[in-house]
């Protein structure tokens, strides 16, 4: 069996190497807790502080901007709930969200509106990009927390989040972006663009799983989703994941350094990919291909086959992709965001979405290409049998 | 390595050293366990369509060193069995939706994964024996699953694998505990139907068809001679040859002899009018080719477990056939499944239409 291919790096991404080096010394000798006065706290604080200083760098923040929090999903809910609920008093009860979004804002919107909050979701265009017309018309004064994922995790479509949380601003509406797969792709930079919240995810660029972070701009009104020690200044209680927060920090500086260079790499080999398959299966549908989007994630329909069907086949070669959303069970369900986009459901039952990363090269590349199309015809085949 | 096998895994003991004993012989196993409804947020307590089964069998499948996938199969289950389960009690009958299941959704939707995936052969923890492409019993007289096979089409049969059918299920624990498959080796037997939580079929007929469905509605107890004799909570709760939840106060046992839907009546009476010389059969399958014909003697069950009866093929048409049976049988439901064996051999098979009191008299 020739070597295997993943093509899940939107799933999650092995550790590197210079991450697990960074993050070594603080599961042995330094191992302290930071909240304690004596040489072991301070040599943990001390590289938690570092740590701090370095996401924000990454991020165009200051240190106190940056959380560090468990994953993505607690970064994303302390956005929409926290921001939500520490703008209560200001009468603004709305919340204002994208159909595409990953399940931690969308979940966290659905409490919001549990709490008494007015959920509003933007509507999209068939190209996957947020309607500016919706926008402005749900986008108003009533509303304290705007969030839209930057780059969505099924499409690689980028939204326009310079002019979107600009156009929040105006309207004193706090803006938080999922920035959880624009990280190391797009330039998330705080000082250049102004949200008010991005959340990123250490897992997604070669960190461990159970590390992210949320950055909240200063004057960002927002309550702590935990009650416990003064950690973080109360935003986030609970003894600190030192390691963790080293490995992120490392994380994202290889992240932001290799990130134009990155952009370059994947985007060529996912254009040829592209091109290869739709020469060879001219009916192949690539959702978002008509907008901008990021260079990693390639999603991809097929007429006529059906995606559990073909993640098996492709598994069993060898060729790990992913489709739709797992639910608990580990059973894929349609696409929330395909379907937002207006795809038909025949055809959203049928995507397949491989994301490429560190593990992908011209090989990788090469041999979709040879087998992607013949698990297509067999499937095919099967289904007009 | 020999050819590549779907195993179809619940989780359970069964199934999991079916899949044991197809990699010890050698075979390129994959397998799959299917997701077929999920209670959602009906039951918080079971989160998503019994979650700790499928981590089961993704376990036991990691420890054989297999892959595993989970396949939803939940609209075209809810289609194919669920809805006819609700209807046919609409319709005053007592469905087994196991039969259907297997007809429809292992061994056929199943094995059209099985397809996409290049695997000629299908296998599931089913007690019972497939022998130069006949049906047989389970090894096991008390674990026998033949009765719920009946439905599938003939020609899967030489694609199907049954690697536990002929054993007892003592020897399949025995079989687990010696694989190292301590995770499920002790697991106890699923008794309830998979998608009626806690065996409560109202609710799901009250959730698939609405509260206010006639199934549900209060009707009137009667005998067989009109004479009313109380009022019951809904018809679609009672089946052919109940006992429990009747009338009390008469000098021999009572029991349901027959549901009229359109007046929503459960009708009661002694246990000499449960009593049946004949059957007629709806659906019919054949598992056996040439089909068997008019004069044919053979064994009939009407129900799991139930002894099988001697009986006479008395008249085969497409879809229908009618079974005189050689002595009394009692409680013959319609919506149930009437099996004809010969011996061991699984013949075919049909859901029981109705009951003849009088014993039929072949065609000439």
């Amino acid at each position: 069996m020739p070597d295997p291919v993943y093509l899940d790096h939107a799933a999650t991404t092995p550790v590197r190497v210079e991450v697990l080096d960074a993050m070594l010394p603080f599961f042995g000798p330094r191992f302290g807790n930071p909240s304690s006065v004596h040489r072991w706290g301070r040599e943990a604080r001390t590289a938690l502080d570092e740590a701090h200083e370095r996401v924000a760098r990454c991020l165009g923040a200051s240190a106190d901007e940056v959380i560090f929090t468990s994953c993505g999903t607690e970064a994303d809910n302390m956005a929409v709930l926290g921001a939500w609920r520490g703008r209560r008093d200001v009468d603004r009860k709305a919340i204002v969200t994208t159909p595409i979004e990953h399940k931690a804002v969308l979940a966290a919107a659905h409490q919001v509106r549990k709490e008494g909050g007015d959920e509003r979701v933007l509507t999209m265009s068939t190209s996957g990009e947020v309607s500016k017309a919706s926008f402005d018309a749900l986008v108003d004064g009533s509303v304290a927390v705007c969030s839209v994922m930057w780059v969505n995790n099924e499409i690689g479509v980028i939204q326009d989040i310079a002019g979107l949380a600009s156009r929040a601003r105006q309207r004193g509406v706090v803006f938080h972006t999922d920035a959880v797969q624009a990280f190391g792709k797009v330039d998330v930079n705080a000082r250049t663009t102004p949200f008010d919240m991005a959340t990123i995810s250490g897992h997604k660029i070669g960190a461990p799983k159970g590390i992210g972070a949320l950055y909240v701009r200063r004057g960002t009104p927002m309550e702590p989703l935990m009650f416990g020690g003064s950690q973080d200044r109360g935003r986030r209680p609970g003894t600190e994941n030192v390691a963790m927060a080293v490995g992120l920090a490392r994380a994202a500086e290889l992240a932001v350094a290799e990130r134009e260079h990155e952009w370059t790499v994947l985007e060529v080999l996912r254009d040829r990919m592209e091109a290869a398959l739709l020469e060879r299966i001219p009916d192949a549908v690539i959702h978002g291909r008509g907008s901008p989007r990021a260079p990693h994630i390639m999603n991809i329909s097929v007429p006529g086959t059906d995606s559990e069907s073909l993640l098996m086949a492709l598994d069993l070669r060898g060729i790990a992709c992913s489709a739709g959303s797992a639910c608990q069970s580990g059973s894929i369900t349609p696409s929330h965001v395909l379907a937002a986009i207006g795809v038909r459901a025949d055809l959203a039952s049928s995507a397949i979405r491989m994301s490429l990363g560190c593990l992908s090269g011209d090989a990788c590349v090469d041999r979709v290409i040879e087998v992607f199309p013949m698990l297509v015809e067999k499937a095919r085949r099967l289904a007009t049998a | 390595m020999r050819e590549r096998v779907l195993v179809a895994m619940s989780g359970g003991v069964d199934s999991s050293v079916a899949a044991a004993l197809l990699v010890k012989q050698g075979y390129d196993v994959v397998g799959a366990t299917m997701k077929l409804f999920c209670h959602g947020e009906d039951l918080p307590d079971r989160p998503c369509c019994s979650l700790d089964s499928v981590n089961d069998a993704r376990r036991v499948c990691e420890q054989l060193g297999v892959p595993h996938y989970v396949l939803n199969l939940e609209s075209a289950f809810s289609r194919d069995v669920v809805r006819d389960f609700v209807e046919e009690y609409a319709r005053g009958r007592t469905p087994i939706p196991c039969v259907r299941c297997n007809t429809f959704t292992k061994f056929r939707d199943l094995l059209r994964k099985a397809d996409a995936i290049d695997a000629p052969l299908i296998a599931t923890g089913h007690y019972a024996q497939v022998r130069d492409g006949v049906l047989h019993r389970g090894l096991d007289p008390a674990k026998d699953q033949s009765y719920f096979l009946w439905g599938i089409e003939r020609t899967v049969l030489s694609r199907m694998l049954l690697p536990v059918g002929a054993q007892s299920k003592a020897e399949t624990r025995g079989v687990a505990h010696e694989l190292g498959l301590e995770l499920i080796a002790e697991k106890a037997e699923s008794q309830d139907i998979c998608f009626v939580p806690d065996g409560d079929h109202a609710r799901v007929i009250e959730r698939e068809l609405g509260t206010d469905t006639p199934s549900l509605r209060p009707g009137p107890f009667v005998q067989r001679d009109g004479t009313v004799l109380g009022e019951h909570a809904g018809y679609a709760r009672y089946t052919v040859g109940q006992r429990r939840g009747l009338p009390g106060g008469f000098r021999e046992p009572m029991f349901v002899v027959e549901i009229r839907p359109h007046t929503g009546a459960v009708v009661i009476g002694p246990r000499e009018e449960l009593l049946g010389r004949g059957v007629v059969a709806r659906e019919v399958n054949w598992l056996v080719s040439p089909v068997p014909k008019v004069g044919d003697e053979v064994d009939v069950q009407i129900r799991h477990h139930a002894q099988p009866a001697r009986g006479t093929l008395v008249r085969i048409e497409a879809d229908e056939v009618e079974i005189a049976l050689a002595a009394n049988v009692s409680a013959i439901s319609p919506g149930q499944s009437v099996v004809i064996y010969s011996g061991t051999c699984v013949l075919g098979g049909g859901v029981i239409e109705r009951a003849r009191r009088e014993l039929p008299i072949l065609a000439a």
